[in-house]
């Protein structure tokens, strides 16, 4: 089953490279891995998206929780929770270009952000399935490249995944 | 870089360090530090990039009369397998000073050996200076990446005014939890760096501290006492499994104040040899793959099983659902939440300390429960277990077998010495055969099968009790891989006694080609090769080195070479076809164990092991 989990990690060099690097030591997948900084200067946080059964995610929690760098783990999917993902998808400006905008526009809430001679990026933000949908309605010699920014989560209601939580 | 702890939060009431305030070097706070750490010996080879920090050290020593000797390696593999061996044989943070570069990824064997066998150590490395980090510099080796793979934490120290804390920190992680070898690499500038020396303080290391204080603070709770009884009260045969985890607590006194109080019988993994007295009829030695036909048929047999700091390793479980068949029950004591679950599926488990949790499940066995239980049936099934597959060989051989020397010697030391030994059958040799009445006394690769442990690990442990007589068990190949440290043995004048149990190749390499490649021996045969072990010892030093050939003389020349008053070297030509029995072989539950043609099986069934196995299954 696919799940989405958030790491509070020290903001300290090398620190992403263990968490990575755990994933591929102990043979977990990685669909998607995101790492910014947080509102605490210290920390930052990840998201990771990962299948496997309910013994492998128990693994890899307890796994990640003895990495000295991470200081909190959260499994958003064992809550109700909110999750986006961003698409910057380059279109081919040809003459069936416009219908796709259309749909994409209005069915897949997308903006045009950049419009060239020849080209236009569209950004979409969703769930990965909107995501997933929104590149299937596109024809492939419309797209010319895409780029998926990978999920980010958060948890709905009073949880929250910060130092003051722990 | 890491935040540091304010040092007014730290909640330690220690007294200030009388060097509190004092402007040093980088390399002078680090052997500080050390010092404050306990540090007795530092093991290492110097280098261009931790030559300030040498050279701090040894004005230390000056000063404090020697206080913290560096003792000086081969190889630097060689200094933090004595690390190793001294973490081992003390419960003490080894701790290990080397270059960069090649000093510091010479130590990578080590560092995951330690990893794996969860020992604590202190690498510190050092680097080429921060500017020139990512230069391909001279010697310069990105071990923050190399070592964040295999070490339990790894600090690049590049802001000075965090080393002190830093070092402290690597020392609180190296010992606290589950234990495990952390890395510190100082860059040469850092080690230049002047600054003022506090005396006290550590990095915030929140989570880490956090989910470490939580375990430590857990208490055995009534209810989940009273569960335990319930499931206890239904057994007729229970059992003990005790790994590695009993030793790193130090809970062998309440292993056995529980088990003696239930009479439970004892079973331990390789890396728990010496939880309990291997001489107590109780106990069933060791288990697994390589464990005795009796201890490896009781584990069939029980009806209940506590593990205590083990953790179902494929060496022990090989078919995690063939483990312990009839066990209604299984108990689980850890300190790594990791572990509960992870190869078998448990019925009880708890996580916190082992000490304390057993003593308060003793005092709720005793004083709430009232337990007590008659195992007389299970004793003597035991003890019938024990009689009727007990550890034999061919004893009308004319070649020497390597079981009956290391009996002699065992005759001699009585389960008190200290035994060290390499990887492969020797190994397996010395852990079925030797006694041991004590923990941190045997000294073994454990997870890692690293060859060429028993040499630097017996001079680990001689620093770390000079009284015991400390003998490493080596085998003709696995000492080849760390022969330069004969040499260090002689160069500190240490009374080690090294058996080289020569079998002309890789012992167990050959059995499992014979068992499961058709006899095709390849790469594993020395039988051609030119060593002349004595003359190397001879060379090292050794004024007892002697070639031991003549199965009459066994008892004679054992006497004399473990008599003999400092380093003494001993080859023994074995039976080059001496096999190490019982086995379960790969992919094999118990019941359907090698027993060899020495030790009587349970399995009518003879294994047809010229089958050649799936090799996806071989190792």
């Amino acid at each position: 089953m696919r799940h989405i989990i958030s790491i509070l990690l020290e903001n300290e060099a090398g620190a992403l490279s263990r968490v990575s690097g755990l994933f591929s030591a102990r043979g977990y997948n990685i669909e998607s891995l995101t790492v910014a900084p947080t509102d605490d200067p210290t920390v930052s946080r990840i998201t990771v998206v990962t299948g496997g059964s309910e013994d492998v995610i128990e693994q890899i929690k307890n796994q990640l929780n003895k990495l000295v760098d991470v200081v909190k783990v959260l499994d958003l999917t064992a809550d109700v929770h909110v999750e986006r993902e961003i698409l910057l998808l380059k279109l081919r400006d040809t003459d069936a270009t416009q219908a796709v905008l259309d749909i994409l526009t209005n069915e897949y809430a997308g903006i045009v952000v950049d419009h060239s001679n020849s080209t236009i990026v569209v950004e979409i933000t969703g769930t990965y399935e909107k995501i997933d949908r929104a590149i299937q309605a596109v024809p492939n010699e419309v797209i010319h490249e895409l780029v998926r920014s990978g999920a980010l989560g958060i948890t709905a209601g009073k949880t929250v995944l910060k130092l003051e939580s722990m | 870089m890491q935040q540091a702890l304010p040092i007014e939060d730290n909640g330690l009431k220690e007294t200030a360090h009388p060097l509190a305030g004092t402007s040093m070097s980088g390399s002078d706070i680090i052997v500080q530090v050390l010092a404050q750490e306990g540090t007795d010996v530092i093991f290492g080879y110097s280098g261009g990039a931790i030559l300030p920090t040498y050279d701090a050290v040894f004005r230390f020593n000056a000063e404090t009369n020697e206080s913290m000797p560096l003792i000086v390696p081969a190889n630097e593999q060689g200094a933090c397998f004595m690390a190793s061996g001294f973490a081992r044989a003390s419960g003490k943070v080894g701790v290990v000073m080397v270059t960069s570069g090649p000093g510091a990824t010479n130590t990578v064997t080590p560092v995951r050996d330690c990893m794996a066998d969860s020992i604590p150590i202190v690498v510190i490395s050092g680097q080429v200076p921060t500017p020139s980090i990512g230069s391909d510099g001279f010697q310069e080796a990105p071990i923050a990446n190399i070592m964040g793979a295999v070490a339990k934490h790894i600090f690049l120290v590049t802001d000075a005014e965090k080393l002190e804390a830093t070092l402290r920190t690597a020392f609180e992680i190296a010992r606290t939890g589950r234990p495990g070898p952390v890395v510190v690499d100082i860059p040469k500038d850092v080690q230049n760096w002047e600054g003022v020396f506090q005396g006290r303080g550590q990095l915030l290391i929140r989570g880490y501290r956090e989910r470490i204080q939580e375990i430590a603070e857990k208490v055995l709770s009534d209810e989940d006492c009273k569960s335990f009884f319930d499931a206890f009260e239904q057994s007729e045969r229970p059992m003990i499994y005790a790994g590695g985890g009993v030793i790193k607590a130090n809970a062998y006194a309440e292993v056995r104040a529980f088990a003696d109080e239930f009479k439970i019988p004892v079973v331990t993994t390789l890396m728990g040899i010496g939880a309990c007295d291997t001489m107590q009829p109780r106990s069933l030695h060791m288990l697994g793959m390589h464990g005795t036909a009796y201890a490896n048929y009781a584990v069939d047999d029980c009806d209940f099983l506590i593990a205590l700091g083990a953790r179902f390793d494929d060496r022990v479980a090989a078919v995690p659902a063939n483990f312990a068949p009839q066990a209604k029950f299984i108990a689980h004591f850890d300190i790594d939440p990791s572990e509960i679950h992870k190869v078998k599926t448990v019925d009880w488990h708890y996580i916190g300390l082992l000490p304390q949790a057993l003593n308060k499940l003793l005092d709720f066995g005793v004083k709430q429960r009232k337990f007590s239980k008659d195992y007389t049936p299970w004793h003597e099934h035991i003890a019938e277990l024990k009689s009727t597959y007990a550890m034999n060989y061919d004893k009308e051989s004319s070649q020497i077998q390597p079981y009956a020397v290391i009996e002699e010697i065992n005759k001699i030391t009585k389960g008190r010495a200290v035994i060290s030994t390499g990887v492969g059958q020797h190994q397996m040799w010395a852990a079925q055969y030797f006694d041991f009445k004590l923990p941190r006394l045997w000294l073994t690769s454990g997870s890692m099968g690293t060859m060429g442990f028993g040499l630097p690990a017996a001079i680990g442990a001689q620093f770390a009790k000079p009284n015991l007589v400390v003998v490493d068990i080596d085998g003709d190949a696995s000492i080849r891989m760390n022969l330069g440290e004969l040499e260090t043995v002689t160069t500190y004048k240490l009374p080690i006694k090294v058996v080289v149990l020569n079998n002309l190749g890789d012992g167990m390499i050959k059995q499992w080609q014979k068992l499961f490649f058709k006899g095709r021996l390849s790469a594993s045969d020395k039988s051609l090769h030119k060593k002349d072990f004595i003359k190397a010892a001879e060379a090292d030093g050794y004024e007892y080195a002697v070639r031991l050939e003549d199965k009459e003389q066994i008892t004679k020349v054992v006497k004399e070479f473990m008599a003999f008053d400092g380093p003494a070297f001993l080859e023994v030509m074995i039976d080059p076809d001496a096999g190490v029995y019982p086995m379960v072989g790969p992919g094999m539950s118990y019941e359907q164990m090698i027993t060899g043609d020495y030790i009587p099986t349970r399995n009518a069934n003879e294994i047809d092991t010229q089958t050649e196995v799936d090799s996806s299954e071989m190792f």
